[in-house]
C-alpha cells in the first residue's frame, strides 16, 4: 500500500487547489459481504481468529449479522420542509473542526510517469499518517517522514477537507444553511461510490433501505427505493460536543444511532437518541433540547488504518481479556464497542473480532 | 478498592491479564472471575466522597448519564482538591450554562476508550522506552511517565497529575483517582 510513498512525495508540488472530487463508478462496490460482527448473543464464538472477522477494504455492505433496530423514526421532526438553519450552529457559534481538525492537502505526483493529482489527508489521531484519496475514493495509507505539517506544511492544506473561513462552521465545508439543501436531493453523483472514512464503516452498513456515501464532511444516508438523501451525519469531533439544553439541528434530526448501539438507545416517546460529533445524545422530543450525553465514541480505529498513537495501552474490557490479550503475533484494543485486531509489527489494524456492546 | 499503585503490583498483575501466549483459553466463555471483578455499580452509581465536584460537572453536563451507560470508560477523576487548585472562580465560571461546553471538553478530557489498568499503564510504559499515549474524548492524548512508584500524566499543555488511586473497578469501566485536573487536549 506504500509502493507511492514519500519518493514521489518528496518531488511533489503542493497545490491550493480545491478539494479533489470523487467520480461515481470508481470501481468501489460496496458489497463487501465479510463483514460480519459477532454480537453478545453469540457468546463464546472462540477465539479471535476464529471469529468472523471484517477485513480491509470490505466496503459498506451488507452481509453483517449485527443486531439493527429498525428505528429510522423521526421522533420529533414530523415535517421535511420548510427546513430552518442548523440552529445549534445559529445558538453558539463555537468552531468545530478547530484546533485539532485533520489537516487536507491536495497532492500532484508522478507515477509511472504520469502525474495525478491526489487528496492527502491528517488521520485524526496521528502525526504520521495519511489517508490518500484518488479520483475514485480513499486509495491507501501512507506515512509522512516527518509528520503531515512538516511534510505539506501547516497552513497550506485545507482543514477537515474545507477551506479554512469555512472549516470554522458546524456544518462542513458548506455555508450555513446550505447542509438543508443536500436533504431531499439526489446524492452527489461524485460521492455515489465514496465509501465511508475507515473508523465509521463499522457504525453505518448499506442494509435493504438505506446505502450510506460520505463526502464534504458528511455520511449520506441514501434511500435505496429513490437515490435521495435522507439524512445527514456530519463528520466532526475532536471533543467539541452539544451541550445540554442546546437545540439539535435539523438537518442531523434522523434516527442515526451507530448499529453497535441501537440496541441500547431505541428512540422512545419521550426521547430521541441521535448521533453526532463524538457522542450519542438524548433529545428531549418535546422541546428538541439536548437532555444528556449518554455514550461517547472516539471514531479512531478502523479496519485498515494505523493505530492511532494514543493506542498505546491495552485497553480491553475486563470480561473479554481471557480472550483477547496482547501477544508477539496480534495485539488487541478496545474502541466503540468493537474489540479490534493490530498487528504489532506494522500497527495496522487488521480486524474488527467482536462486539461487545 | 482503592489501592495505591506500585510498580511491583503493577507487573504482578500484568504477569495475568494483558499477556501471555495464545492458548485455548482463546475459546473459553468470559471469565467469571473478570466479570465478578467488576462492581455492580456503575461509575457515576459509585459518585460520592472526594469526586463530588468531578460529580457534580458531569451532572451539570450531562456526561452523568454517559457514565452509567454500557460503557466500557476508564475515567480518571480528579479529586476536590485538585479542582480546588484552579484558578480562583475558574470552576465557578465553568459551572455555568453558557460555559457547558467547555467543561465539557474539560470532562472529556479525563475520559477514555474502553478499560485501562494501571498496570496496563505501566506496561506500555515500558514497552514504550519510558512513555505511552493515551487517547481521550476530549480529542486529546495523554502522556504517562513514571515518577518512582507513581503513574504521572501529562495533558498537551505540560500540565501534570499523578494517578493517586487507580483500579476501582465498576460494571461499565474503571476509574483512577488524580491529584491535577488535566487541561483538554
Amino acid at each position: 500500500m506504500r509502493k507511492h510513498l514519500l519518493a514521489a512525495s518528496a518531488a511533489a508540488l503542493i497545490l491550493g487547489a480545491p478539494a479533489l472530487a470523487d467520480k461515481g463508478g470508481g470501481g468501489h462496490g460496496n458489497g463487501g459481504g465479510q463483514a460480519a460482527h459477532a454480537d453478545r448473543s453469540n457468546g463464546g464464538n472462540g477465539g479471535g481468529q476464529a471469529m468472523r472477522a471484517e477485513r480491509g477494504g470490505g466496503g459498506n455492505g451488507g452481509g453483517h449479522q449485527m443486531r439493527q433496530a429498525d428505528n429510522a423514526g423521526r421522533a420529533f421532526r414530523t415535517e421535511r420542509q420548510p427546513r430552518g438553519r442548523p440552529t445549534f450552529a445559529a445558538a453558539t457559534g463555537h468552531d468545530r473542526g478547530q484546533g485539532h481538525a485533520n489537516r487536507e492537502v491536495i497532492h500532484a505526483e508522478r507515477v509511472q510517469g504520469r502525474e495525478r493529482q491526489v487528496a492527502l489527508r491528517e488521520l485524526r489521531g496521528h502525526s504520521r499518517a495519511i489517508e490518500v484519496r484518488d479520483a475514485n475514493g480513499i486509495e491507501s495509507l501512507r506515512v509522512a517522514s516527518r509528520g503531515f505539517a512538516n511534510d505539506f506544511g501547516r497552513g497550506r492544506g485545507l482543514i477537515d477537507g474545507c477551506p479554512p473561513g469555512l472549516a470554522k462552521k458546524d456544518n462542513g465545508c458548506l455555508p450555513p444553511g446550505q447542509a438543508n439543501k443536500l436533504l431531499g436531493a439526489r446524492l452527489q453523483q461524485s460521492f455515489a461510490s465514496s465509501l465511508l472514512p475507515y473508523q465509521y464503516r463499522s457504525w453505518y452498513r448499506d442494509d435493504p433501505n438505506y446505502l450510506y456515501r460520505s463526502g464534504d464532511g458528511y455520511i449520506y444516508q441514501v434511500s435505496r427505493s429513490t437515490g435521495i438523501v435522507d439524512g445527514l451525519i456530519p463528520l466532526f469531533g475532536n471533543g467539541d460536543y452539544y451541550s445540554v439544553g442546546q437545540a439539535w439541528p435539523d438537518p442531523y434530526n434522523f434516527y442515526n444511532v451507530p448499529y453497535q448501539y441501537r440496541s441500547y438507545y431505541p428512540d422512545t416517546s419521550d426521547y430521541a437518541y441521535r448521533y453526532g460529533d463524538g457522542a450519542i445524545y438524548r433529545v428531549n422530543s418535546g422541546t428538541g433540547l439536548v437532555d444528556s450525553i449518554v455514550a461517547l465514541l472516539a471514531g479512531d480505529l478502523g479496519v485498515g488504518s494505523p493505530l492511532p498513537v494514543g493506542y498505546d495501552v491495552y485497553n480491553v474490557p475486563f470480561s473479554y481479556r481471557d480472550r483477547y490479550y496482547d501477544t508477539a503475533d496480534n495485539w488487541y484494543r478496545y474502541n466503540d464497542g468493537y474489540i479490534y485486531q493490530v498487528n504489532p509489527q506494522t500497527r495496522l489494524i487488521t480486524a474488527v473480532i467482536n462486539a461487545i456492546v | 478498592m482503592r489501592i495505591a499503585l506500585t510498580l511491583l503490583a503493577a507487573a504482578s498483575t500484568l504477569a495475568v491479564t494483558a499477556c501471555g501466549p495464545a492458548t485455548d483459553k482463546a475459546s473459553a466463555p468470559k471469565s467469571e472471575a473478570a466479570r465478578d471483578a467488576a462492581g455492580d455499580k456503575t461509575i457515576a452509581g459509585s459518585f460520592g466522597g472526594d469526586d463530588s465536584k468531578f460529580a457534580d460537572a458531569a451532572k451539570a453536563t450531562g456526561l452523568d448519564a454517559t457514565l452509567a451507560g454500557p460503557g466500557p470508560y476508564t475515567v480518571l477523576i480528579p479529586s476536590n482538591a485538585a479542582f480546588d487548585k484552579l484558578p480562583a472562580g475558574e470552576l465557578d465560571t465553568l459551572m455555568k450554562p453558557d460555559s457547558r461546553a467547555k467543561l465539557t471538553k474539560l470532562l472529556t478530557a479525563h475520559i477514555l476508550p474502553g478499560e485501562i489498568l494501571a498496570a496496563d499503564i505501566a506496561k506500555a510504559i515500558d514497552n514504550g522506552k519510558g512513555k505511552a499515549r493515551l487517547a481521550t474524548f476530549g480529542g486529546g492524548t495523554l502522556t504517562a511517565t513514571r515518577d518512582g512508584d507513581h503513574i504521572i500524566l501529562t495533558d498537551a499543555a505540560g500540565g501534570k497529575a499523578v494517578i493517586t488511586s487507580s483500579d476501582q473497578k465498576m460494571s461499565n469501566g474503571v476509574v483512577h483517582h488524580l491529584d491535577g485536573v488535566l487541561a483538554p487536549g
